[in-house]
């Protein structure tokens, strides 16, 4: 068990390796209020990292920074060692439709499509054709046990299938880095240990996962584990070989 | 619209899924389009089918018919024509066929028991023999005065004539009273669209009128046939011809104008109902943008997802673009089928031949899409301005 400062000179020095990097980022929402108070984090290919902390400590601030789907107010957010601050609506959309994928604590799933038609959504916005998507679909449901559910609409699944058809739409585009927001935050425990050993599991490809919780039990659950409390980060813990 | 990698098939199957999530209030917001356009297309194919049935009965009866009256004198009773005017009408080139009817003092009774006030409005008049021809007019039930009847108490009667003298139908032997007279009636004729008054006419011959009724023999109006290219130059002569001495006398018309007023009539008609469909449009378009509105305020979740899942501003807008476009195109098929089955129901009963016009039509559907271009614009707009992270946070 090491702690390791996150300082700037730290992340320039793994920047080579790193697929996520966050430098000085302060966000102010209109208040003004000040949530985040200048984070330094620097994420490794193929790492799984928690970011723990209470609620209302910014955890999904930064998921969203992270994500591109919205911009701090100052410093930087550097993806494969691109600032993402230099890039046009549509650019950041291609980074999300490839090396981005989502997971979220509401699912987010369509009501009226089936779980199949759910899934392939994950590759919608990237030119692949609807009978690929559908097939690759048909296969990553396969893969997180559901294969027997594609034609079920979202309302006749339980909360843990659901969960596990929206992680299938979020691996559909094999992104690099998977961001899941409070991902068992809706579900029972076992369904919650299910979907996480789902998340452990993806490591094995080099996919690097960011889980964001406020459940210390979750955040053991990864390799490394950042704990942020008002927008501050207070520790950075990671524990050898997972 | 620059729509990121997305196809125009993915486009428009986004669209139709987001509608499909919701039958009932899609159903119901392009009603109003529908009906819309139903009203358009119906009023447009109605007119059209009755304009068909006027133009093909104006080219069945002809426009080449010119009438020849005397003008009122001062006294306001219509004067006869000169006894000449047939013959020197007949002498014109170009003319075909001249015919002719004299007013009669007479009234016609259905038997000698009726008070000699009620006349109904029936004119007695005589007849030349060839007047079907020149009016282009056919019997109804028997025969018209020939060249034997014209000399007896034989009597035709008009369309309105026979209904108002109760002859539901001619049997032979029936007899109409003329001047204290019984009249053998001949037939009965079908209604003249280019001479009304006949309808409300009974014909005798001219020598009859002459002998029984003291008639001169002269013509209260001619009917003149002309070749059809020299109508009007005919009718620029017939005056002079008629009464050399005083032309002004002489009236000169041509009765088609009168079906070709009929046609103009309907077009007015039309712009008051066109202008009620545009209403039904108009609000149907509404419709449209408020249900588009209030669909982007509940989706925020799902606009906040497909922006997570890659889509750009472009297909954002595009996806609600194409979700109006589609409930208005879908209002606009619907509303041009049921068009074109009101105007069908019609041209049924009225026995006219079905024409929808092909402006209709592709009108009546680009109308709809542009409506719904219109309508879908603004809410598509605030839907892709729509920041990722506010439509993730509402719940
Ligand atoms: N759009 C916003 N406008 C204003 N304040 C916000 C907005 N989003 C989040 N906040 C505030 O920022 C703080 C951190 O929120 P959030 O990142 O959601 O925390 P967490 O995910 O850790 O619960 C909270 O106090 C929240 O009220
Ligand atoms: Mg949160």
């Amino acid at each position: 068990m090491s702690t390791v400062a996150s300082e700037p000179a730290a992340a320039t020095a793994s920047a080579d390796r790193s697929v996520m990097e966050l430098r000085d980022v302060r966000k102010t929402y209109p208040g003004p209020v000040e949530v985040l108070h200048g984070i330094n984090l620097s994420i490794v290919v193929g790492e799984r990292l928690a970011i723990v902390g209470p609620s209302g400590s910014g955890k999904s601030t930064m998921l969203h920074l992270m994500g591109t789907l919205d911009q701090p107010t100052t410093g930087q957010v550097l993806i494969d060692g691109v600032d993402v601050s230099s890039l046009s609506d549509r650019e950041l959309s291609r980074f999300r439709a490839r090396t981005l994928g989502f997971v979220f604590q509401q699912f987010y799933l369509l009501d009226g499509v089936s779980a199949v038609d759910n899934v392939a959504n994950g590759l919608l916005y990237s030119g692949v054709s609807l009978a690929k998507r559908r097939a690759l679909a048909a296969a990553g449901l396969e893969r997180v046990g559901l294969g027997h559910r594609l034609h079920q609409p979202p309302a006749k699944l339980s909360g843990g299938e659901r969960q596990r058809v929206a992680i299938a739409r979020a691996l559909l585009a094999r992104p690099a880095i998977v961001l899941a927001d409070e991902p068992t935050g809706s579900l029972d425990t076992q369904s919650g240990a299910d979907v996480l050993a789902l998340l452990r599991e993806l490591n094995s490809d080099g996919t690097t996962v960011i889980v964001i919780t406020h459940d210390p039990q979750v955040a053991a659950a990864m390799d490394r584990q950042v704990v942020i409390r008002d927008g501050v980060i207070v520790s950075d813990t990671t524990v050898g070989g997972g | 619209m620059a729509s990121g990698r997305l196809s125009l098939t993915d486009t428009v199957r986004v669209g139709a899924s987001g509608l499909l999530a919701r039958p009932l209030r899609s159903v119901l917001s392009a009603l109003g389009i529908a009906i819309g356009i139903a009203a358009v297309v119906s009023v447009l194919g109605i007119s059209a089918s009755s304009q068909a049935a006027l133009i093909a009965q104006l080219d069945r009866l002809g426009t080449n018919l010119l009438q020849v009256q005397a003008g009122q004198t001062f006294g306001g009773t219509s004067s006869s024509l000169p006894l000449t005017a047939e013959p020197m009408i007949g002498r014109i080139g170009p003319v075909q066929t001249v015919s002719s009817v004299a007013s009669l003092t007479a009234n016609a009774f259905r038997n000698s028991y009726i008070p000699a006030g009620q006349t109904n409005g029936i004119q007695v008049k005589a007849a030349r023999i060839n007047l079907l021809d020149a009016l282009a007019g056919s019997m109804a039930e028997g025969s018209f005065l020939t060249a034997a009847t014209e000399n007896y108490p034989v009597v035709v009667l008009g369309a309105t004539t026979a209904q108002r003298l109760g002859f539901d139908h001619w049997i032979s032997g029936s007899m109409v009273d003329i001047g204290g007279t019984q009249y053998a009636v001949a037939g009965i004729m079908q209604p003249m669209p280019l001479a009304p008054d006949i309808d409300r006419s009974a014909l005798i011959g001219y020598p009859q009128a002459q002998n029984a009724l003291g008639a001169d023999g002269s013509a209260t109006t001619v009917y003149v046939r002309t070749t059809p290219e020299q109508v009007d130059a005919v009718g620029s002569v017939l005056a002079n011809t008629v009464n050399p001495a005083n032309p002004n006398e002489v009236q000169v018309s041509q009765p088609s104008d009168a079906l070709e007023a009929r046609i103009a009539t309907n077009d007015a008609f039309n712009s008051l109902f066109l202008g009620l469909g545009a209403v039904a449009l108009l609000v149907g378009g509404v419709g449209i943008a408020n249900v588009m509105v209030i669909s982007v305020l509940e989706r925020r979740s799902e606009i906040g997802l497909r922006r997570a899942l890659g889509a750009t501003r472009g297909n954002i807008r595009s996806q609600f673009l194409s979700e109006a476009l589609l409930l208005a195109g879908a209002g606009g098929i619907a509303g041009v089928v049921l068009g074109m089955l009101i105007t069908f129901g019609y041209s049924a009963t009225r026995g006219t031949d079905l024409v929808v016009p092909l402006s209709a039509v592709a009108g009546g559907i680009a109308i709809a899409l542009a409506l719904g271009a219109i309508a879908g614009l603004y809410p598509a707009i605030r839907a892709a301005r729509l920041a990722p992270t506010d439509a993730l946070r509402s719940v």
